[in-house]
């Protein structure tokens, strides 16, 4: 929605205000009221452990996570990435994967029939029990994790996507019949830009389950990444680094999230939930 | 005049939980070249069974269907009928353009057959400065002249449109009456149009029509066919003239009429 100020019927329309300015109050609108709320808290936290005395063991202040993490920021910013890229390259896989199964599925009842209850004891099989098993096919490389992180990721975007694809517009399926369009056409026109609202659902709620994947699987496989940073940590009761890694962590999850958004609010201008108004 | 459409004997029949629900029963209906026929009866009479059947996107149940000759399907394959529901049922990702030009791209031409330009369409539907915007920025009415804009690409012979206006407020609906006969005008000058109208509103039935089929209730049957003499082109002071008003006398008249 953009901010159109309120006005008696006969004052003309404000311009609308140069678009940087206008992206700029946008940003500032959205992410100070947070980043305000999340600095009070901190500074609450702060007071807290140091009048109370906490132990740093069970509580540091974060001013003492913060200084572990300006100790060694290109450790946790490495680490990261690690964690980062192996999550998002399991997402990818069980991504395309769980797309395949659904064009398949979504042409096919049959192939619904046999395939769905197989997709769902992937989805109730608990991974952190799988993990180990990763672990002895594919040692402690990056594929153990990237298998996690796909098999996590696999369920969301599989029933979004059969969903996606069956649900376009009966009038313009019925257009597309009577233009006699083949199955691959009707899946190029149409089916495949109506799914893509529910991808992008699928891709919102699979971003940060991808993460707990990656970071499950270096638990059990750990030669790095910021899950073995956590392990050892809790190992060593360094927690000081267990709160910065674990604040890395939900940094890389804001940022994927908010990218994201984004992507979805660019490319599905038309979809009701996005359109702007005129 | 010779026949464009001859409907022979049509029955549908749908399965329904168990009890068969006939629809149509042993309909015939004649419609010649370049007739403008509006087809109007209660709430499910089977109007839009019929517009469906002759459009080949259903198959009767008993009866047969010739249009020029060829059946539905034959007809559907040489692109010689062109639809419009109520639903526009556009593409909401694509521009007024590329929703129009979604049948050049399904079907590619060979350059045999007459066509109209997309953009010159734009143009006869009174759009042409809307090409790149996208369906949700356009009001209902306009959304479906780019639905018959899309109808229209392949220059069909024959136009098939399912309450057209029946999603649309009052005003917006008498408007888009003349602005069809003035489409459906110009259209014609590049190959004759026949156009089959299904309709529940009495008004529109008789601005747009040569001729008015009413239809009798479930099963529909034909129950009387209506002659519409009045004079085209045909603009907004038709509707108080006198004889505009005999004639949705009679239509009211045979619409509350009992069946036998």
């Amino acid at each position: 929605m953009t901010d159109v100020p309120l006005r008696e019927p006969w004052e003309p329309l404000a311009l609308a205000p140069p678009r940087w300015n206008g992206a700029l109050r946008a940003v500032a609108g959205y992410a100070l009221p947070p980043t305000v709320a999340l600095a009070i808290g901190l500074l609450f936290w702060e007071v807290w452990t140091r009048t109370r005395d906490i132990s740093v063991l069970l509580v540091p202040p974060p001013s003492r996570v913060i200084d572990r993490f300006l100790d060694r920021p290109g450790f946790f910013l490495g680490e990261g990435m690690t964690t980062l890229y192996e999550a998002l390259l399991g997402l990818a896989l069980g991504a395309a994967v769980a797309i395949a199964a659904a064009v398949l599925m979504a042409h096919s009842r049959l192939a619904e029939r046999a395939l769905f209850p197989l997709a769902i004891l992937v989805k109730v099989t608990p991974v952190v029990a799988v993990a180990p098993l990763l672990v002895i096919w594919f040692g402690f490389g990056l594929w153990p994790k990237v298998c996690v992180a796909a098999l996590i990721s696999f369920f969301p975007f599989l029933v979004n996507a059969v969903t996606g694809f069956r649900s376009v517009n009966p009038g313009a399926m019925e257009f597309a019949r009577s233009l006699r369009a083949s199955p691959f056409q009707v899946f190029l026109k149409l089916r495949a830009p109506s799914a893509l609202p529910y991808l992008f659902a699928a891709l919102k709620v699979s971003l940060p389950l991808s993460l707990i994947g990656a970071v499950v699987a270096e638990w059990f496989s750990g030669d790095k990444g910021l899950g073995l940073v956590i392990f050892t940590a809790n190992y060593q009761l360094d927690t000081p680094t267990l709160f910065a890694a674990i604040a890395v962590l939900a940094v890389i999850g804001v940022a994927l999230n908010t990218a994201a958004s984004l992507v979805e609010r660019r490319v599905l201008f038309w979809h009701e939930a996005f359109r702007e108004q005129d | 005049m010779a026949e464009h459409i001859l409907v022979e004997g049509l029955s549908k029949v749908f399965p329904h939980r168990g009890r068969p629900l006939e629809v149509l029963c042993r309909l015939e209906l004649r419609v010649d070249w370049g007739e403008f026929v509006s087809v109007i009866g209660p709430s499910g009479c089977g109007k839009s069974t019929l517009l469906r059947i002759v459009g080949g996107l259903l198959e009767p149940t008993a009866g047969r269907v010739h249009i020029d000759g060829r059946s539905p399907r034959e007809a559907q394959k040489d692109k010689d009928i062109g639809l419009v529901f109520q639903d526009p049922s556009l593409l909401p990702w694509r521009t007024v353009l590329g929703n129009v030009k979604l049948p050049l791209e399904v079907n590619p031409t060979d350059g045999r057959r007459p066509l109209f330009q997309p953009k010159e369409l734009l143009e006869l539907v009174g759009l042409s400065a809307f090409a790149d915007y996208h369906p949700h920025q356009l009001s209902g009415g306009m959304q479906q002249r780019v639905a018959i804009a899309r109808a229209l690409v392949f220059q069909p012979s024959l136009l098939l449109m399912d309450e057209p206006f029946g999603a649309l407020d009052e005003i917006t609906r008498s408007t888009m009456r003349y602005e069809l006969l003035r489409i459906w005008q110009s259209a014609r000058s590049q190959r004759p149009k026949t156009v089959l109208f299904v309709t529940h509103s009495i008004a529109e039935a008789i601005t747009v029509a040569d001729r008015v089929v009413v239809l009798t209730p479930r099963p529909g049957q034909v129950r009387a066919v209506i002659d519409i003499e009045l004079p085209r082109p045909r603009d907004e002071s038709l509707e108080r003239s006198g004889q505009f008003l005999e004639y949705a006398q009679q239509l009211r008249n045979l619409l509350k009429e009992e069946p036998q």
